[in-house]
């Protein structure tokens, strides 16, 4: 047999995934958000790219280890319905992860803003807080949606998918050197089964300041699409903090798009505790010398899991500092896959770029694909990347039960140490804690079969 | 206390021990020396319940119970220690971390209750003064960076708090300087009692000046060829290991 015929067939397949979000577009695009603006324009433009490139699938670099497509395919992808009635959040220690911290929250159901469960009230002047429909006739939403980095054309191309059917989402703008007076909490909820595509545009201006947490969670086999548009001014800072916790039929993919200015701090970490499939895109791009990009992560997988994590930090200018490191844990028969890359165009003197990665297998049934890149083209640099994948150390079981610790608290006890290298970097000390009580609870309750 | 009765151990498809027999009451302090290779190791590892060290024959008796019935963590709880001889590194856990983890861990096997923070800081900080060991030391991470001096006071300070009926000592001694050697053995001690029985490891006869034995057993080629009083240490110093069928090494 020819060897194109089964792939011919599995594109024809494949293709009908992405026919299904055409199709919702063209019945739709009179009524999506912004019909009216600019913003009409910007998704037909998109819609037609998406529709060119079709889904991405395996056979590309950048998604040989997530095929989003095959994903897509299988769990079907119908448009999730407007959810008006009274919802409430899963009564798990993941939804509630941040409770105790005093915060601003604003809750999307379904990827729509639900007014009677937020609660965002006096807010510092000079702090634009609005849900993402109101500010699209404006100037800074066009700018942030319009923005690319072409780093990883491959990975940002599903961007137009969300820029095509965008329906909601979080739209702060904070004025020069203001300081958001509490942490802004959004909490994504999918109660239904179907998809939804969300837009956050998030824009500080000169010396402004905000942390900003999210948590993605859910019991439906729904498809979360997520774009974060963030842009830093000068000097500004910007702490951001992301869980996830899906259903295990669910498919969660997330994009964060940064601009930094010159002297701006971006110190941003995911938490993926993740769902069917997941795929979690960084891309940062400096664009102003002297600032900084924290970006960190680690995931805990079990069971069927999938987890994508894709970085790409752009040095396009001199003197910036990039630091990355991701650690996982993998139970069961998931699949963990980080994949990064630090680039340093011509100019860009004086960067310190850091990209690590390690992983831990609880099982002989786990797997992760790592693959950090460093693409050079300066020479004046401080850059190193590196990889690990090991599992629990037999010596250091026995030692700690020779102590009297028994094994199920042992492997606990080297498991949390293990995550606690990255959980340290979490830029906010009571998330910081939150976050480790949940790796402790994923080891302890969640897990699968050791 | 403990009752050896003709213990045969493989480690890799390979019979290391050949038939012993080792019988230590309450308050006793036996030592085993040998060359390298004749089972030492093995008989603390075999006692401790490690992986891979499989009884193949005998039986051991601890405090009326089969110990080999016991996984590693209930031999811990029901009493026995073994201070490694090349204790592991374990990065993230702190040394204070793990102390309270693991006597409460014991503490709850045993059906007692367990010690809060205060209680447990307060009992920490007694047992590891007179050990030399400093709050520095206990807020690093177990074991990570020490020197050899530093581990081998960690793993008496283990001892003290955990207070176990039976301690296996495994070369102690080895990597200590003559300071170090002497603030070990202080420690080790310090913790002899009536009800307590310690059963020290050896190749050398240096760390007997400092630990005195009630009991010296000779141990080669697998089995217990030679038993004593603590003179026969400084005899073995003399005439080494070869009259017993090994080289002297």
């Amino acid at each position: 047999m020819p060897p194109t015929a089964p792939m011919r067939h599995e594109e024809e397949m494949n293709d009908r995934a992405a026919q299904i979000f055409i199709d919702t577009y063209e019945r739709e695009r009179s009524t999506l958000p912004g019909a009216d603006t600019w913003l009409a324009r910007q998704r037909e433009a998109a819609r037609a790219s998406f529709a060119e490139a079709g889904l991405p699938h395996r056979r590309l670099e950048e998604w040989k280890y997530t095929d989003l497509r095959q994903a897509l395919e299988k769990a079907g992808v119908a448009a999730s319905p407007v959810h008006g009635g009274a919802v409430v959040l899963p009564d798990t220690a993941v939804a509630s992860a941040f409770a105790s911290i005093d915060r601003h929250v604003l809750v999307f159901v379904n990827g729509r803003h639900r007014a009677d469960m937020s609660r965002a009230v006096r807010l510092p002047k000079g702090v634009v807080l609005h849900p993402l429909v109101e500010v699209l006739p404006e100037q800074w939403a066009k700018d942030l949606i319009e923005r690319r980095l072409d780093a990883a054309r491959q990975s940002e191309d599903i961007v137009d998918l969300n820029t095509a059917l965008m329906q909601d989402g979080v739209a702060l703008r904070i004025r020069k050197g203001v300081r958001l007076d509490k942490p802004l909490h959004l909490v994504f909820l999918s109660a239904d089964d179907g998809a939804s595509h969300t837009r956050n545009l998030i824009r500080l201006d000169e010396g402004a300041e905000a942390t900003i947490f999210e948590s993605h969670v859910g019991t439906a086999a729904a498809f979360a699409d997520i774009v974060t548009d963030i842009s830093l001014g000068a000097a500004a800072g910007l702490s951001h903090v992301k869980l996830q916790d899906e259903a295990p039929g669910a498919i969660h993919m997330a994009t964060l798009r940064a601009h930094l200015s010159e002297r701006s701090r971006l110190s941003n970490f995911t938490f993926t505790l993740g769902c069917g499939v997941s795929r979690t895109q960084n891309f940062i791009r400096f664009e102003g010398e002297g600032a900084q990009a924290h970006v960190n992560g680690a995931y805990a997988l079990k069971s069927q899991q999938h987890a994508d994590h894709f970085c790409v930090i752009d040095h396009a200018v001199p003197g910036c500092t990039s630091h990355t490191l991701f650690k996982g844990v993998l139970d069961g028969a998931s699949e963990g896959v980080f994949q990064g890359k630090v680039i340093v165009r011509p100019g860009a003197q004086k960067t310190d770029g850091r990209q690590m990665t390690h992983a831990l297998l609880l099982s002989r049934d786990a797997a992760m694909n790592a693959k950090p890149e460093l693409e050079i083209y300066a020479d004046d640099v401080q850059c190193a990347h590196g990889s690990t994948v090991g599992e629990l150390s037999r010596d250091a079981i026995f030692y700690l039960r020779a102590r009297g610790i028994p094994e199920t608290r042992a492997r606990q006890l080297l498991v949390s140490a293990f995550l606690d290298e990255a959980l340290d970097l979490v830029p906010h000390e009571e998330a910081r804690e939150a976050l480790k009580i949940l790796a402790v609870d994923w080891f302890s309750g969640g897990r699968g079969a050791i | 206390m403990l009752e050896i009765e003709n213990l045969h151990v493989k480690v890799d498809g390979k019979e290391i021990l050949k038939g012993i027999d080792l019988h230590i009451r309450a308050g006793e302090f036996h030592a085993i020396m040998g060359p390298n290779g004749s089972g030492k190791s093995t008989l603390s590892y075999a006692l401790a319940g490690r992986e891979g060290y499989e009884i193949t024959e005998g039986a051991v008796r601890f405090r009326g119970q089969d110990l080999t019935a016991m996984n590693v963590d209930e031999r811990a709880a029901a009493g026995l220690f073994l201070a490694f001889q090349y204790p592991i590194e374990i990065p993230g856990v702190t040394t204070m971390t793990f102390l309270k983890t693991a006597l409460n861990a014991q503490r709850k096997a045993r059906g007692e209750d367990e010690l809060d923070a205060v209680r447990f800081l307060k009992l920490v900080r007694e047992k590891a003064k007179p050990l030399n060991v400093s709050d520095d030391m206990l807020r690093r991470a177990l074991n990570v960076g020490f020197s050899g001096g530093e581990k081998k006071r960690a793993e008496v300070l283990q001892m003290a708090l955990l207070e176990p009926a039976l301690a296996v000592l495994d070369e102690t001694d080895s990597g200590l300087d003559i300071d170090a050697l002497k603030t070990v053995a202080a420690g080790v001690n310090a913790l002899r009692s009536p009800e307590r029985a310690m059963l020290v490891i050896t190749h050398y006869q240096r760390l007997l000046d400092y630990i005195v034995p009630d009991m010296v057993h000779v141990l080669s080629g697998g089995r217990i060829v030679k038993t004593g009083g603590k003179d026969l240490a400084h005899e073995l110093e003399k005439t080494g290991y070869a009259a017993y069928g090994a080289d002297a090494a």
